[in-house]
């Protein structure tokens, strides 16, 4: 596989409006192209501000969530190329797996490099892997697999992972509930960079099929592993499934899996047993 | 009169600490706030001693400066680190005896049986302070909120005036007095006729100490690095006569005034806390006894009517509790006391020496004498570490424990720390 190694991180807005005006994405295969940030330091004032809006310590170490930030315009990058073969806007965030090899900390220097895998049928499109590798001087320390769906003609008979159930847990016996605001969106989007449509404005959202702006998957899945503390940023593991988008403004409920801190779920809050339950994720994390 | 002994007591041991380096104000801390500091010198102290996961007894710590949404401020932190969390806390808040006065209350618990192990410390910022609206408004506003209904509200903000506009942050000055700190310690500075010279002098010791101390690695096993400071910033290792000699007097008025930024303690941010247990706990989780927490005293002056100086009480405090304990001043191999200014050392120094203040204010025979110099604040202290009012305490018995526990089993250390509201917290440790 060819690397392409990258002097600065790439700007996303142009990458979404590139992708908006691109034609039709044809072929079956990916590109064997991986692309590469070297020599990233990070910068406080921003590990400090992901740290405070999705409720991690504000301390040296960096979230078990940090480097998917640092590699997510890779990831765009990559999904824009013209021989890739998933239209990027429209492309649905559906699971996300981490993997955190040892707790890093804001001194370290890491080497980020972004790939596909994986290319294959779902039962509602196609979804493909992208693979971010954090490396320290050639170690690896840290990996995300962030699984994507483009909606479309599927194969019903295509083998679906298997996902947890939410915790059951009765209404009102939630664990924690979240109020985000109105413009939630953009306050994620400045951080992380992904400044897609769907999460800018009410506007912006509808004209891409939403009913309103939706909060960032990759906000609500760091918030809820930092409820697990420190113990999430040393080595760990988890796994997300997202399900129904969080609308903005909105409330979320935490719900936790009695007895296993490990399993967790977030939904919108209900008051009875006879409201229909909407049901945003579910997030399994391994501690050592 | 004899004070009553408690059935039974044991020891209670000291067994190591943490803190982060300390940050001048508005420096690589700016936005850090007390929540923020103290879950990472617990964090650091969790790390170094293998506490993860584990139920403490207590940990008590508090913050002079806080804001309201902190009420729980050690318990926050306790739940946002790796301790346990069935871990109970407690904030407590004595201004610069906070961190002291937080490891007396734990070791007394040890010693009483009813804790095992704990976490005594302290933060401030200085930096990330909070900040009120001017009393008249918030009078005002918390009319509007009671108010009824919409005219009823509207009625109740109409009675704010442009006027009433304004914020105010805390300030370092005595509410009874209006006087700064550093404006009640010119005074006793004065009194006791401190030159400039010997604030001076004392101030270059300290930031060598630092300095010397952190080359020689002894702070390694301290100090936890935070937000890419790895050394307290106010230390100045090259700190001279000459350059001291250079600043402008800061305090105080008239041609004899002495104090400067120099030799004075900068506002700064900061956390430390100190790990506490029975001996028993120390043997089950393979953990050394560094120092033994002997005893602690407290004592407040009557400074609002002149009577004395804002920062005198440790002066009182310490022949108490030698007396208590049976001691002399000079049966100490350390002393570690607390520089909010250096006259405020020196002061005391003076006071203990000075044959009248001991019979008339102290009620002693004779006075309790000098100290060996070179025994005083031997690594450094506020002066060059700088002063987070409440991590104070903790930095200096974490620091003091370590420094006996290589002196040897027997030796012994005098803690002295002055605050504000003309209050002392003093403390005596023994090496393990």
């Amino acid at each position: 596989m060819a690397v392409e190694t990258l002097t600065e991180t790439p700007s996303l807005l142009p990458v979404f409006v590139k992708s908006a005006l691109g034609g039709k994405k044809k072929g079956d295969s990916l590109p064997q192209t991986s692309y590469r940030l070297a020599d990233q330091v990070v910068d406080r004032q921003h590990l400090q501000d992901y740290q405070r809006l999705c409720g991690f310590a504000a301390d040296d170490t960096l979230p078990h969530t940090y480097p998917h930030i640092l590699g997510f315009p890779l990831q765009m990058q990559l999904m824009s190329r013209e021989d890739f073969p998933l239209p990027l806007v429209g492309l649905v965030h559906v699971e996300n797996e981490i993997t955190v090899r040892r707790r890093l900390t804001a001194e370290d220097v890491l080497d980020i490099t972004v790939s596909a895998e994986n290319l294959a049928p779902h039962p509602k499109g196609t979804t493909v892997q992208i693979v971010t590798v954090a490396e320290v001087s050639g170690e690896q320390v840290w990996e995300g697999r962030s699984t994507y769906l483009a909606r479309g003609k599927g194969d019903p008979d295509a083998a679906r992972g298997s996902m947890p159930d939410l915790p059951e847990v009765s209404p009102g016996q939630g664990a924690a509930i979240w109020s985000l605001p109105k413009d939630f969106g953009r306050q994620y989007a400045k951080i992380s960079g992904d400044v897609n449509p769907i999460h800018m404005s009410g506007l912006t959202a509808k004209a891409m099929g939403f009913p309103a702006a939706i909060a960032h998957g990759m906000w609500t899945y760091a918030r809820c592993v930092a409820t697990l503390g420190p113990a999430a940023s040393g080595p760990s593991s988890s796994h997300v499934w997202f399900k129904k988008p969080v609308l903005l403004p909105g409330k979320v409920e935490l719900v936790v899996e009695p007895g296993d801190p490990t399993l967790l779920g977030l939904r919108k809050p209900v008051r009875s047993s006879a409201d229909r339950v909407v049901e945003h994720l579910v997030l399994t994390v391994e501690t050592r | 009169m004899a004070s009553p002994q408690p059935d039974q007591t044991r020891r209670a041991a000291i067994l190591g600490g943490n803190r982060i380096p300390f940050a001048r104000q508005f420096g690589p801390y700016a936005q850090a706030s007390n929540q923020d500091m103290l879950t990472a010198a617990i964090e650091g102290l969790v790390a170094r001693y293998n506490l993860g996961g584990q139920r403490l007894g207590e940990v008590v710590a508090g913050a002079v400066i806080k804001h309201s949404r902190d009420f729980n401020l050690t318990r926050e932190s306790v739940l946002g680190s790796s301790l346990d969390p069935h871990t109970p806390a407690y904030d407590i808040q004595q201004a610069c005896g906070t961190g002291l006065e937080a490891a007396i209350l734990v070791s007394n618990k040890i010693k009483l049986g009813q804790a095992e192990s704990g976490i005594a410390g302290g933060v401030d910022t200085s930096s990330d302070a909070p900040i009120t609206v001017s009393e008249k408004l918030r009078t005002k506003l918390l009319k509007v909120n009671r108010a009824k209904g919409a005219g009823a509200q509207l009625k109740a903000l109409g009675a704010i005036r442009p006027t009433d506009l304004g914020i105010e942050t805390p300030a370092n000055s005595e509410p009874r007095t209006g006087l700064s700190m550093g404006e009640h310690m010119a005074q006793t500075a004065k009194r006791w006729g401190i030159t400039r010279e010997a604030q001076d002098e004392l101030a270059v010791a300290s930031h060598r100490g630092l300095a010397r101390s952190y080359d020689e690695g002894f702070q390694d096993d301290l100090v936890t690095s935070f937000k890419g400071l790895a050394r307290d910033q106010n230390l100045r290792p090259d700190s001279s006569m000459e350059k001291l000699a250079k600043l402008k007097p800061a305090f105080g008025k008239g041609d004899d005034a002495t104090m400067t930024a120099g030799n004075s303690t900068p506002l700064t941010d900061g956390a430390s806390v100190v790990l506490l247990g029975s001996e028993e706990y120390a043997a089950e989780h393979g953990l050394t006894v560094q120092a033994y927490f002997v005893d602690g005293e407290t004592a407040a002056v009557d400074y609002v009517h002149g009577e004395e100086g804002l920062l005198m009480a440790p002066a009182y405090a310490v022949p108490r509790l030698l007396a208590r304990n049976g001691l002399t001043l000079q049966d100490f191999d350390y002393y570690e006391i607390h520089e909010a200014f250096a006259a405020t050392v020196l002061s005391t120094l003076k006071a203990w020496e000075d044959e009248d203040f001991c019979k008339d204010k102290l009620g002693l025979d004779a006075p309790l004498g000098s100290i060996d110099r070179d025994k005083l604040n031997v690594n450094g202290s506020s002066l060059a570490a700088g002063h987070p009012f409440a991590a104070t305490g903790g930095r200096i018995v974490a620091a003091l424990a370590k420094m006996l526990h290589e002196k040897g089993p027997g030796s012994r250390g005098l803690i002295s720390i002055c605050a504000a509201g003309g209050q002392g917290v003093v403390a005596i440790l023994e090496g393990a």
